[in-house]
């Protein structure tokens, strides 16, 4: 009797955490819709791309080569991916260190959509590593302590530890465990200061990586203080994407939305928007910084001087006007806008950086291959998906009825 | 990986050869590597384009053998090492005053301070103390920054294997151990190739270059280029033209990340309490202002 | 790194020092700019008034809750769109409304308007004193002018379909902003004192079509 009892108990259970109250027929019906018709074409083609790879090798579906050892998946789906995931630690620092509390209502999104950019950074690299099976060894085998590379493994780890801690009382409402939930509450200023610290190190490092290469990145992308200018961008990426990611997922999950949480968007937006004009702005001199310092501004005069004046004129000066007069003019439609300048400015100075304006004076220039591109997507995708499903049975976008307000 | 004895001595080595290493990093230049670290002086105005050099390599390291043995036409287009060629001979585009063809032997420079061990997060390269800068088969990830951090352009990928590993000229490190030079120097017939110590393959080569001053360009290759390396060249043709790369800065490359790195534990130290003191202001300015968290929490002010 | 072929070291330090200071000098400004957003703009917009628990649907009707039951009625942009009001013509006491289907028709200038319900639910009274005199309704659309008395069946689905508070004021705001562009001054200052127009804002643009207008936003496109 009492078996029959707890059988039903966890089905109800898969049920109402899984299937969204539905039947299991029910809820298998309702995943036929266009959207879901798009990402399966992707998922069809994608991830037997992505099984061919580990069988045949990177060689097999990738344009790398001995001059071009880097790609896309580096350049976008590590390099990008961490900047584009840093709306985490940014949020969380408005929020819980400088008092910012109209945000709140975007923070657990930009949590989650920093803790999924990290794990599919993992998935990226494990994809673009020869031997994946390899990578706890720089942590328990033969640790290179001197190489960037080390220092970003270990915060990425520990950052995706901490993003996990901090996305946990999410998942912890969602499941009802109210101990474990409180417990969350007690320590997480400590786990939002060692996150804002971590980042700081690897979103840096990031730009470190290139400092060995005065010779192969063209001189004015090339600079000692690279870790200064791709931490800066890091933090106009994450504002820029949390303003683009809230605009979409307000209407893609409508229904998830809370009608009594009166939370005005728009205005939500435009207080991102200061902060993106702000930092925009600073980073904007920050880059010209940099090219006083190195001497170079004969470059300027150059085909490569152009490019580099239109990543720095139309994606970082001009989105930081734009933001400013947006919240001049309360123009949430303009900050959007800005938003996604902002975002593509970052994803274009990651790729000038590691790949466009990398090994620029060699005749043998890098194009991905299409292998490589679909596995890119696909891993995009995977992360879309995986986001939905959150989203949509978690409290991420609405408050849990029994923590509204909580920590 | 289990913690046993043999792992925790290999951990505890590898601390304090990186220790040792990083110590290395700064004074580079100065002071080379261990005094008697291994070099190798390559002077093209000796090289007569045999190849044996390649042949040599290609036999030690069980590889596949060198293209068109014997056959110039090999010289026409520029050649580059490759996962199963890990010396090539180039033919230079000028030809000595003299007018003979020129010749120019390249292989992993075997730098005093390399770029790719410092860059490399096993350790999988690795500077000996003999000079030679060797390849860790078992600890490769293929990440393959050391290709991006290379300046030479040295480490070859296998993209095509399911397992793949780097692959370059090691220097015979093994032969060296026993004793040994390297294949290519004891295959050499023409006295191009002279292995020694590189502190008295400097001073070879300087005396060369002041004993003849109208032969030689006055410059060796490899004295100071990412801040010298093991093979040095001296010639009477351009360095540029024996397809030795000239963007290579003659600085430490280690070096150049060095000031990133070195800021990670001031980062550590001093960024929890300005962010601490950040919220406590914060949140002291709010508890003023009465600005608690209302129990709606989400939008409100 | 390469070195400047064109610089001294001195020109290249003058020229970080200057950069530095230019941008301190244009950070001022710029942070000022930034944080004095013009009150002007949106004061200019604010025409409408939307009460705080007051729930507007797209088609322009309005529902509000006290105790079990919803009042409904037209809402503020609507009436000063219309118009006065000639004739309110309501659905029989215990009528069953549908939400998004016709609730109750206005009629202003003779032409005659439908307007759809914002809520599910069965209709129990209706406003006699504003059947009496619909040219009243404008002067307090969302208190004396309601319009009906609804039962609601599936109230907290239903609210997920409307705006209310600051979402509802953009709303109208946004509907506002589609218009001002072809008004007269003159009925911006009436609509800014909280007046309503003598013959209704879409007789003002469109004398011809005025009907077609007032069509286009009640079935809240």
């Amino acid at each position: 009797m009492s078996e029959t009892l707890e059988r039903v108990t966890v089905s109800a259970f898969v049920r109402e955490k899984v299937l969204l109250g539905m039947a299991p027929k029910v809820y298998a019906k309702s995943l036929f819709t266009r959207t879901n018709a798009i990402f399966a074409a992707i998922l069809a083609i994608g991830l037997p791309t992505l099984a061919y790879r580990f069988w045949k090798g990177m060689g097999a579906v990738s344009n790398l080569s001995q001059t071009n050892p880097w790609g896309i998946w580096v350049a976008f789906d590590i390099v990008c991916g961490v900047a584009l995931a840093a709306g985490g630690y940014t949020v969380a620092a408005a929020v819980y260190l400088f008092g910012q509390k109209q945000f709140r209502p975007v923070l657990r999104p930009a949590i989650l959509t920093g803790f999924l950019g990290y794990l599919f950074v993992v998935v990226g690299l494990l994809v673009d590593l020869g031997q994946p099976w390899r990578l706890p060894y720089q942590f328990f085998l033969t640790p290179g302590t001197t190489a960037v590379m080390y220092e970003v493994g270990w915060c990425v780890f520990l950052y995706l530890m901490v993003l996990a801690l901090e996305f946990l009382p999410a998942a912890l409402e969602w499941l009802g465990m109210t101990k474990v939930r409180r417990f969350m509450s007690a320590i997480s200023i400590g786990i939002i200061v060692l996150g804002v610290t971590l980042s700081t190190l690897h979103q840096s490092s990031l730009g470190a990586f290139f400092l060995m290469s005065p010779g192969k990145l063209h001189p004015l992308w090339y600079s000692p203080f690279l870790p200064i200018f791709f931490f800066v961008s890091s933090i106009a990426a994450g504002i820029g994407m949390v303003i683009f990611e809230s605009s979409i997922s307000h209407r893609a999950f409508q229904d998830q939305l809370d009608p009594e949480a009166h939370v005005d968007m728009d205005a939500l937006q435009l207080g991102l928007a200061k902060g993106g004009a702000v930092v925009l702005f600073a980073y904007f001199f920050v880059r010209l910084q940099g090219l006083a310092a190195s001497g170079r501004w004969d470059l300027l005069l150059t085909g490569w001087g152009a490019w580099y004046a239109l990543e720095m004129l139309g994606f970082v000066l001009l989105p930081s006007l734009l933001f400013a007069f947006a919240v001049r003019t309360q123009s949430a439609k303009l900050a959007r806008a800005a938003g996604v300048m902002t975002v593509l400015g970052v994803v274009l100075n990651r790729f000038n950086v590691s790949l466009i304006a990398f090994n620029w004076n060699v005749p043998d220039r890098y194009v991905p291959a299409l292998g490589e591109i679909v596995i890119s997507i696909t891993i995009v995708t995977l992360g879309v998906l995986v986001f939905r499903w959150i989203v949509n049975r978690m409290p991420v976008l609405r408050e849990h009825p029994d923590w509204r307000g909580a920590h | 990986m289990n913690l046993n004895r043999r792992n925790l001595i290999k951990i505890a080595g590898a601390a304090g050869a990186a220790t040792i290493a990083s110590r290395a990093l700064s004074s580079a230049t100065t002071r080379g590597a261990a005094k008697n670290a291994a070099g190798v002086l390559v002077d093209t105005t000796r090289c007569v384009g045999c190849r044996a050099c390649e042949a040599a390599c290609s036999e030690a390291n069980a590889l596949a053998a060198p293209e068109k043995p014997g056959d110039d036409s090999v010289f026409a287009g520029r050649r580059r090492t490759g996962p199963t060629a890990f010396t090539v001979v180039n033919r230079s585009a000028e030809k000595s005053p003299n007018g003979e063809e020129r010749y120019a032997k390249t292989q992993c420079m075997h730098c005093v301070t390399p770029a790719c061990a410092s860059g490399c997060v096993v350790k999988a390269l690795e500077k000996t103390a003999l000079g030679p800068v060797v390849y860790h088969e078992d600890r490769c990830l293929g990440c393959r920054y050391c290709m991006i951090a290379c300046p030479f352009g040295v480490p070859k990928y296998e993209y095509t294997k399911a397992a793949p590993l780097v692959r370059k000229c090691t220097f015979c490190a093994a032969r060296q151990e026993k004793g040994l030079p390297p294949a290519c120097t004891d295959a050499c017939p023409s006295g191009a190739l002279t292995f020694g110590k590189r502190a008295d393959l400097l001073e070879e080569a300087r005396t060369r270059i002041y004993q003849n001053p109208s032969k030689y360009v006055h410059e060796i290759y490899g004295e100071d280029e990412a801040g010298g390396t093991s093979w040095l060249y001296i010639s009477d043709v351009s360095s540029a033209s024996l397809t030795l790369p000239q963007d290579v800065v003659k600085k430490s490359y280690p070096e150049m990340a060095d000031g990133a790195l070195s800021a990670v534990p001031f980062i550590v130290t001093l960024w929890p309490p300005l962010l601490m003191g950040l919220y406590t202001f914060s949140k002291r300015r709010d508890d003023v202002a009465g600005h608690e968290n209302s129990p709606k929490g989400a939008g409100h002010e | 790194m390469n070195e400047s072929n064109l610089l001294s070291p001195h020109a290249t330090k003058a020229i970080e020092y200057l950069l530095a200071v230019s941008y301190l000098l244009l950070f001022i400004p710029f942070w000022r700019f930034v944080n004095g957003a013009t009150v002007a703009q949106s004061f200019a917009l604010s025409w409408f008034q939307v009460p705080e628990n007051v729930h507007l649907h797209r088609g322009h009707s309005w529902a509000r809750t006290f105790g079990g039951a919803v009042a409904v009625g037209l809402d503020d942009f609507a009436h000063k769109l219309i118009g006065p009001l000639d004739e309110i013509r309501f659905p029989a006491v215990g009528t069953a409304l549908r939400q998004g289907q016709k609730a109750f028709t206005v009629v202003a200038d003779g032409k005659p308007f439908d307007v759809v319900s914002p809520v599910d639910g069965n209709v129990v009274a209706v406003n006699e004193v504003v059947h009496a005199h619909p040219a009243d309704a404008v002067r307090d659309p969302y208190g004396t002018g309601w319009l009906l008395k609804v039962e609601p069946r599936w109230l907290t689905a239903n609210l997920k379909n409307l705006v209310s508070g600051d979402a509802a004021r953009r709303f109208l705001d946004a509907a506002a902003e589609a218009l001002s562009g072809r008004m007269s001054p003159e009925l911006g200052v009436v609509l800014q004192d909280g007046g309503s127009p003598v013959h209704g804002i879409a007789r003002e643009i469109d004398p011809e079509h005025w009907d077609e207008v007032v069509r286009h936003y009640l079935k809240g496109e």
